[in-house]
């Protein structure tokens, strides 16, 4: 115990781990710039097996013509079909699916490229493609490669529950899950925005966990509602396609890749009537306005080419100050935040951001630990300034301990 | 400057030496000519005696070993080149088939059946030109990239319980190939797109326009299947040529509608079709990359023997003349289009009578004048196809979930009867029969019990197999795998080999969604090395051969695959673990929950502590700083810092802790300034 030598090294150890979570604290809290929409993906999942789950499949191959017709073209889409319906021996028209009735539509095509199929759609394939965590074999078309740029449409139908999905009639992804696995996409900047779409019974149920900003989900059915079947097709035998993605296509079929419908125009168009039961849909993470959104920004692609020069202005100017403070602390960051591009078009989002970041300078220069920080920032060398807080955690450590006792 | 010009000149010296390298490599290149990477694609159609149709796409693309392009190519597949460079495969068959091949009517004697009569699902080999102990790797790593490749679940083949090492019974017979199926794997359009994606012209020009996806589907067999060899050069590996080749079979039904009409009137009359008919496309255009693109119709022996063309004898000379109207205007059929050359097989050894191919140059065609070939039947015709020397089938025996036995059965056809006949003159003629055989792990196959009928007598086992490679499964490892060569006498009827397995357990993560279902068997191969399917043709000119029909001549051994097994497993109640679980951990919560509580609970002490609270409602500042002092009486001075600053206290630890490390920063900041 005389290794505590003089009170004025003990303060300074002490203060060290305070120093850093201070820092930490004004990493998080900064916002984090909003990268520009550059690129979009689709993930569809059908995850029912079995030839009377035929109406799935051509909900997901429906959904498939769709934004590939939008734009997005097939190497960014993930396709994954739980079973093999165009060639099932049942199935009267092989190498063909339809949606409705009149077989006007095969949505097979010659075209499709199917990613995951059969016993490959699993739960843990599921949110190994989400979360990007694969074998080093696995190739690239099954892998969503997507970035902070990335809009994400997420499209799932199955059966399913309460806070549940079935998968192939043998496991289930749970709202957790799902929740967890958007959560680390968002930490991993897998995306910038996602909509996930749910064609399945109580499918609202499946949103209660999300809490990752940037989010919107919509889902077929409230909890406590069935999800129900438009129509039969005889010649088929089967149901051929859901009511919410019957109503869904019929929004999309009238629109071309040039259309500017809004996303809050396809959410106005679900009828409870004809759905036989209540669309439901979740904003409460997304921050831009319904009305404002176009569907082609995730039905779509993107096309069109933005000049960067202002952008980078505007990051220079507004963050000179703290650009040195990353720089020293964590490359890393740095790193990161210098791949990322403003998107200077989208003035709301860029005029919320703008007083909260100029408070926070405020802050930082008026507060007693900027002094602090200076002295501290001297340190040069990173890893002694890792250690010294190392070391002083123990104090720490050792009062606490002692006070339980 | 001469210090700032050197460089320059260095630079300029270097680069005209390296231009001139490349344009030497270029010039060299040009001068052996044939070097050029090549595209061809033919057609054969084939009327098949139960009135159905054999269509069989043969596409093939060659890219010779070549250094001066590096890895870029004119028309060959960058993506198989690349898949041939990185896992450096020696050889490789992929193929992806749907329906089984009837070997009873189809034939299994000629070089069609015998190399594309493929299982049912997915079957990959590959051979590999890396050292013992990267194969498996290597393996892996084709697997997916296969998967990613084709759109199939190739990847479930990377595991070892899936794969295995054939020693010598399997053709290629090499240390370094390895085997593997998916019986069940579902084939459709997704897997037939990328495959046409190789080519050239895509499915956009010539022969390929004819794939139509809902008329190939809706046939009896189909299969796709895709060979590479690739030709070693030097050492290195690096610059080898590949041939692909690429071939797609279907057995369709010609026209069902009119064959319906007909059948009322004339029973046996072949259908009538024509390309049109079948594909509901017409060849229109050309694919300009193609070298040559052409479309043949055979007429198998037995075809030919029963349609008795009127100068057979001298069919020879006819064949060399090319003119004789004899050979397409028959009084048996008629054919729409005249062909450019019929070509006379030459003399078999296994048959009397010979086959008889009809070509037809499809780049003589344009869009405006689209090619489609009909044959029309005029009279009956009924004939057989050659078949293999024995027949061989397989099937299940026993009952129950717990044991059974597998038989495979192998029957002489008429054909062979013939044959040996002929050709056991000193006889002491036998045949020899390779069997091969892939068991997954959870079928336990006991090989002692391996026991061999010959003629329904069961008899030794060392009388009638010359060799024999047992190498037992492994739970969760590696499949079984048995390879047997059989002699058998020639005037052998029926053999049979029959081997007894228990059904192993599966755990429960291990069943598919579909366990109900049941446990597929990979077929066996059947192979007959002492026979070879080939088909030589006179050809004039050795120089603008064909790639099929010099296929046709290679001498590939008479294989054939047997059925597959759908073995039924036990199957859990799947929902009784969740059941189990929930009840067992009820009983735990408990029965563990009352007995701690009873062992935890001290009465008087409680009842003490209950006494103590009661008298003093003081709060816990004062109990805390009363144990503090008593801690710093207890040991040695030390230097504390400033008590923390008295302020409205939440009972609780974990603030006091904050406000003291709050205090301490608070003095630092004083201290400083």
């Amino acid at each position: 115990m005389e290794t505590f030598i003089n009170p004025k090294s003990l303060f300074h150890l002490l203060l060290l781990p305070c120093l850093l979570l201070y820092s930490s604290i004004a990493y998080n809290s900064s916002p984090v710039e909003a990268a520009m929409h550059t690129n979009n993906w689709a993930v569809l999942v059908c995850t029912s097996r079995f030839w009377f789950n035929y109406r799935h499949m051509a909900n997901t191959l429906s959904l498939y013509r769709t934004v590939k017709r939008l734009g997005i073209p097939d190497e960014r889409i993930i396709l994954m079909l739980a079973d093999d319906m165009a060639c099932n021996t049942r199935n009267k028209y092989p190498a063909q699916v339809f949606n409705n009735e009149n077989h006007r539509l095969n949505l097979y095509g010659d075209n499709v490229e199917v990613d995951y199929r059969g016993y490959e759609v699993t739960v843990e394939n599921f949110l190994r493609v989400l979360t990007g965590r694969h074998e080093t074999a696995v190739p690239r078309s099954k892998r969503l490669l997507s970035d902070e740029g990335s809009h994400i449409l997420l499209y799932m139908t199955g059966h399913g529950g309460d806070e549940f999905l079935k998968f192939q009639d043998s496991e289930e992804l749970q709202s957790h899950d799902l929740a967890d696995a958007v959560k680390q996409m968002k930490e991993k900047h897998r995306f910038k925005e996602l909509l996930i779409m749910v064609d399945t019974c109580q499918a609202a149920t499946l949103f209660n966990q999300l809490q990752s900003p940037g989010v919107l989900a919509i889902g077929s059915s409230m909890k406590g509602e069935n999800s129900y079947s438009h129509h039969l097709d005889s010649d088929v035998g089967v149901s051929v396609v859901d009511r919410f993605t019957y109503y869904t296509l019929a929004f999309f079929e009238r629109l071309n890749i040039y259309d500017n419908a809004s996303l809050s125009s396809l959410f106005s168009s679900y009828n409870p009537s004809l759905l036989m039961s209540t669309a439901y849909y979740r904003k409460d993470l997304y921050k831009r306005r319904l009305e404002e959104v176009p569907v082609t920004n995730f039905f779509g692609s993107v096309m069109e080419t933005i000049h960067t020069d202002a952008a980078y202005k505007a990051l220079s100017r507004r963050n000179s100050g703290r650009f040195e403070d990353e720089m020293s602390l964590d490359q890393s960051v740095h790193h990161i935040k210098r791949r990322m591009l403003i998107k200077v078009n989208d003035g709301d989002e860029i005029h919320d951001i703008n007083p909260e970041l100029l408070q926070g300078e405020e802050g930082a220069s008026k507060c007693p630990w900027s002094t602090f920080r200076n002295k501290f920032q001297k340190a040069e060398n990173v890893d002694s300034l890792l250690n010294y807080g190392l070391v002083a955690m123990i104090p720490l450590l050792v009062i606490s301990t002692w006070l339980v006792q | 400057m001469v210090l700032l010009q050197r460089p320059h000149i260095l630079l300029l010296l270097i680069d005209t030496h390296q231009f001139l390298q490349c344009w030497i490599a270029f010039g060299s290149a040009n001068e052996e000519g044939q070097q050029q990477e090549e595209f061809s694609e033919e057609l054969l159609v084939k009327p098949l005696p139960d009135h159905k149709l054999l269509a069989h796409f043969h596409f093939q693309s060659s890219a010779p070993p070549s250094t001066s392009n590096g890895c870029h190519h004119h028309l060959f597949p960058k993506a198989i080149s690349q898949l041939v460079q990185k896992f450096r495969v020696k050889e490789m068959e992929l193929s992806f088939t749907q329906g089984r091949w009837n070997y009873e009517s189809w034939g299994g004697f000629d070089p069609i059946s015998s190399s594309n009569a493929k299982p049912p699902g997915v079957e990959l080999w590959a051979v590999f030109d890396v050292p013992q102990h990267h194969i498996d790797a290597s393996w892996k790593n084709l697997t997916h990239t296969l998967s990613g490749l084709f759109c199939a679940s190739i990847n479930f083949l990377e595991s070892t319980a899936t794969y295995s090492t054939p020693e010598w019974s399997f053709p290629p017979a090499s240390g370094n190939v390895r085997y593997g199926t998916l019986p069940c794997e579902a084939v459709c359009t997704e897997n037939l797109t990328p495959w046409l994606k190789l080519l050239p012209c895509r499915d956009k020009a010539a022969i390929a326009l004819l794939l139509d996806r809902p008329s190939l589907y809706r046939g009896f067999y189909h299969s796709q299947r895709l060979h590479l060899t690739s030709t070693e050069s030097s050492s290195e590996g690096i610059d080898s040529g590949i041939i692909l080749e690429q071939t797609l079979t279907v057995v369709l039904q010609p026209n069902s509608e009119r064959a319906i009409e007909v059948h009322a009137s004339e029973k046996h009359v072949q259908p009538s079709w024509s390309l049109s008919s079948i594909f509901g496309k017409q060849v229109s255009g050309r694919c300009v990359l193609a070298k040559s693109s052409s479309v043949y119709l055979l007429l198998d022996r037995g075809l030919v023997a029963e349609l008795k063309f009127p100068n057979k004898e001298n069919g020879k000379s006819a064949a060399n003349g090319l003119t004789s109207e004899n050979f397409w205007s028959n009084p048996s059929f008629e054919l729409s289009v005249n062909p450019d050359r019929i070509f006379l097989e030459e003399s078999s050894s296994h048959s009397k009578s010979l086959s008889i191919l009809y070509m037809f140059q499809v780049e003589k065609y344009s869009e405006s004048e689209p090619f489609d070939i009909g044959l029309m039947w005029k009279v009956p015709v009924a004939w057989l196809c050659q078949q293999t020397p024995l027949h061989a089938s397989r099937f299940f025996m026993g009952s129950g979930n717990e044991r059974g036995a597998i038989a495979i059965s192998l029957k002489s056809t008429q054909f062979t009867e013939g044959f040996m006949s002929a050709n056991s003159k000193d006889g002491s003629c036998e045949l020899r029969v390779d069997v091969f055989q892939v068991v997954p792990w959870y079928v336990k196959v006991y090989f002692h019990s391996l026991r061999v009928f010959v003629d329904q007598q069961p008899r030794a086992v060392s009388d009638f197999i010359e060799k024999i490679h047992v190498s037992p499964s492994k739970d969760k490892m590696s499949p079984g795998v048995m390879e047997v060569v059989l002699k058998l006498p020639c005037r052998v009827n029926t053999a049979a080999l029959t081997i007894e397995f228990d059904k192993g357990f599966l755990r429960i993560d291990e069943y598919p969604p579909d366990a109900n279902q049941g446990f597929d068997i990979p077929s066996a191969i059947i192979s007959f090395p002492n026979f070879h399917a080939s088909m030589v043709f006179l050809e004039d000119d050795s120089l603008n051969r064909s790639p099929l029909l010099s296929k046709f001549q290679e001498k590939c051994p008479v294989m054939s695959y047997t059925e597959v097994l759908l073995v039924p497993l036990t199957t859990p109640d799947f929902s009784m673990p969740y059941n189990v679980i929930t009840i067992k951990c009820t009983v735990f919560a408990l029965y563990f929950g009352s007995l701690l509580n009873v062992l935890q609970r001290r009465v008087a002490e409680e009842e003490r502590f209950l006494k103590a609270k009661a008298a003093k409602k003081t709060g816990r500042l004062p109990l805390l700083l009363s144990k503090l002092s008593a801690k710093l009486r207890g040991r040695r001075r030390e230097p504390l810092h400033s008590p923390p600053s008295s302020s409205s206290f939440i009972n609780s630890k974990l603030v006091l802790k904050v406000i003291l490390v709050a205090g301490l920063a608070v003095g630092w900041q004083y201290f400083f300034s």
